[in-house]
């Protein structure tokens, strides 16, 4: 109903020029620059359209996994929906991982789910019995984190979080001083004459990602930083609408916290996870790989295909998650992958039909 | 008065809204109080109008409480206001839905306070959810089955100072799965003055988190909508241009007088700065504005 709306651009700050910081965190800033001057249009809903405006082809089943192995150097997977569901594994993801590592495949995992650090999900794999490096998991807690790292976040502001403990772990690893998190689940307000809600002048960012103990107090607290603190960030890990945090059904997800907070600062986020190009840019500069040797794998059209997309690489859609193929080949539908195929383990089957 | 908005009130602009008014509709936040302080010389400002003949209504988006609470918050504040001379977004929810036939054998869950609770209840809907569901968590354990009741038939969501996980997750269910469940919003203000220190998230916060989970739009049945001016309309039977809407918020109060045809005065005693109506970004312009009600009835005189 809204006709117009007083809305403030969100803003960064420009990235700094090169300083005598080292040199590999001056090559992400250089890496990472062109990311940063397009920021401000890229990661707000207009990214959605992006996919749109190229009419793209209607996505192929997957026939031929081989030739797909064969045609790219990395494998990009999602997780929830395509590794695990809930605290279950997929049918035949161990014997799908080993057979690509065999092939010589560097497989990484990119998960929008900020709950976890990268170490934390590091456990996860291995208490499904997958061998996985946490070197090669990038969790939007970890995205947050080297966001602020590659614009030389200044060590003597603070981060408020609106989020778990995964992002509180991340911050903690790159240095960075954080208010927020879980405990303040626990702090309510009272609205009564003369009360005044005090917050820290010196938080210089705030981070909102999924929060099972979001409240009335945090909005509020995120919001006073935002709105009054000169400069303050507000970066947001993902906007995923739902997410699969049991497998028996869907749960409001990280973008209704942020919705939250767009709602009451009438401001924009800068986003880090998927389908923003971030950890593509980031993890394409740390391994030295380009995009056209990249396959994603995700389940969500609108962060994980997009997300693949956006960067530029090829996509496969899988239908072990929340998409089925009624969604993808539906009318309202304009995300079309590449390819299209019902689990990861397809990569064995189809293998050996073409045999 | 093709001043645009851009320039203050002044003394003849004042007396020539007033020859054009017969009803004033005030906002209250910012207006006539900030939290539990009535704003100073509001009071003798309504007895000047009262005594020139004018009539009002009072039209809040704060769905907190029900128009009985407000007619008690006046009446606390030393002024004697009638409950059917207010209308708060709560009311409209409520009116919405008898409006819409809503059937009585549905239920709505509510996110949000007391006030909405009352006014459904008034007119004879069920609703679950509202402050006592702030108590409750969630647990992701894999066992655990988030169960929802399938008679809810609406959701409705306004300010809520106990909202959390469970509510949201609640609404998010209900909206997406009880086929034909309403989506409807009492207000999507950003921030409100509900103390008198400083402003505090409004509705417009639990809306959009509920509205980004379940991707879908509300019903906005509060300012700007103009759904209560049909109320005002059938209430006075004048034609709107003898109305004037008084308020502190741009894209609520002031867009809700442009979209229903009626005078417009800001007042900058809210959460609008001058700055920010004189902000080239803003496209929203009221007729004119003045520092406060006050400010307002004295220009009357001068």
């Amino acid at each position: 109903m809204l006709t117009s709306r007083v809305i403030s651009p969100s803003f960064l700050p420009l990235p700094p020029t090169a300083s005598t910081s080292s040199s590999s965190f001056s090559s992400l800033r250089t890496i990472l620059s062109p990311f940063l001057a397009k920021t401000q249009l890229s990661y707000t809903r207009t990214s959605r359209m992006a996919s749109s405006l190229t009419a793209r082809a209607a996505a192929n089943k997957l026939e031929n996994a081989d030739e797909l192995i064969d045609s790219v150097e990395t494998f990009i997977f999602d997780c929830d929906g395509v590794i695990w569901k809930g605290d279950k594994l997929i049918e035949g993801v161990p014997e799908t991982l080993d057979m690509l590592r065999s092939k010589g495949k560097r497989l990484v995992f990119v998960t929008n789910n900020s709950t976890k650090s990268r170490k934390q999900y590091g456990k996860k794999f291995e208490t499904l019995g997958l061998s996985v490096n946490e070197e090669e998991i990038f969790a939007s807690s970890f995205a947050a984190a080297a966001y602020l790292q590659s614009i030389d976040f200044p060590k003597d502001k603070k981060v408020y979080v609106i989020g778990e403990d995964g992002i509180l772990k991340e911050l903690e690893l790159a240095g960075f001083q954080y208010l927020g998190g879980p405990t303040d689940g626990d702090k309510k307000i009272e609205l009564k004459p003369g009360f005044l809600m005090e917050h820290d002048h010196n938080v210089g960012a705030v981070v909102v990602g999924f929060d099972r103990y979001f409240n009335y107090y945090k909005v509020q607290y995120g919001t006073l930083c935002i709105r009054e603190n000169p400069g303050c960030l507000f970066i947001a890990t993902n906007r995923d609408a739902v997410t699969h945090l049991t497998d028996a059904q869907e749960w409001a997800g990280g973008g209704s916290m942020v919705g939250a907070i767009r709602g009451s600062t009438q401001k924009e986020p800068l986003v880090v996870g998927k389908p923003s190009t971030f950890m593509m840019d980031y993890l394409s500069n740390k391994f030295g790989i380009s995009k056209s040797q990249i396959c994603m794998v995700g389940d969500r059209l609108d962060t994980d295909i997009l997300f693949g997309q956006n960067g530029g690489c090829k996509t496969l859609l899988v239908l072990s998650g929340v998409t089925s193929l009624e969604t993808l080949q539906s009318p309202d539908n304009s995300i079309q992958p590449d390819f299209y195929t019902s689990k990861i383990a397809d990569f064995l089957s189809l293998k050996a039909a073409t045999v | 008065m093709a001043n645009g908005g851009r320039e203050a009130l002044t003394p003849q602009a004042a007396r020539s809204l007033v020859d054009s008014v017969d009803v004033f509709i005030f906002d209250c936040d910012g207006v006539i109080w900030k939290g539990d302080k009535l704003i100073e010389g509001v009071s003798e400002a309504l007895h000047t109008l009262r005594s020139l003949g004018k009539k009002f209504v009072f039209l809040t988006n704060n769905s907190r409480k029900s128009r009985k609470q407000y007619a008690k918050k006046f009446s606390k504040l030393g002024m004697e206001i009638n409950e059917d001379e207010i209308f708060t977004s709560s009311f409209a929810a409520a009116m919405y839905l008898k409006l819409n036939n809503f059937p009585t054998d549905k239920k709505v869950y509510v996110v949000g306070e007391e006030g909405i609770k009352e006014e459904l209840k008034l007119v004879g809907y069920e609703s679950i959810g509202g402050p006592e569901d702030g108590k409750k968590s969630i647990q992701l354990e894999s066992s655990f089955f988030f169960d929802h009741d399938k008679s809810v038939g609406a959701v409705v969501v306004g300010l809520d100072q106990h909202f959390n996980y469970y509510k949201l997750q609640y609404a998010n269910l209900c909206i997406r799965e009880n086929p034909g469940c309403l989506f409807i919003a009492t207000n999507r203000d950003s921030t409100g003055n509900l103390t008198s220190l400083q402003e505090w998230p409004g509705a417009g916060c639990m809306v959009s988190a509920v509205s980004c989970s379940v991707q879908k739009e509300p019903v906005v049945v509060g300012k700007p909508s103009t759904f209560l001016m049909d109320f005002l309309l059938e209430r006075f039977r004048i034609d709107v241009s003898r109305m004037c809407m008084v308020g502190d918020r741009l894209d609520t109060d002031i867009l809700f007088g442009h979209n229903a045809g009626c005078k417009t005065l800001l007042v900058l005693s809210g959460v609008t700065t001058l700055p920010a109506l004189l902000d080239p970004s803003n496209s929203i312009h009221p007729d004119s504005y003045a520092n406060d009600m006050s400010h307002f009835v004295q220009l009357l005189s001068q």
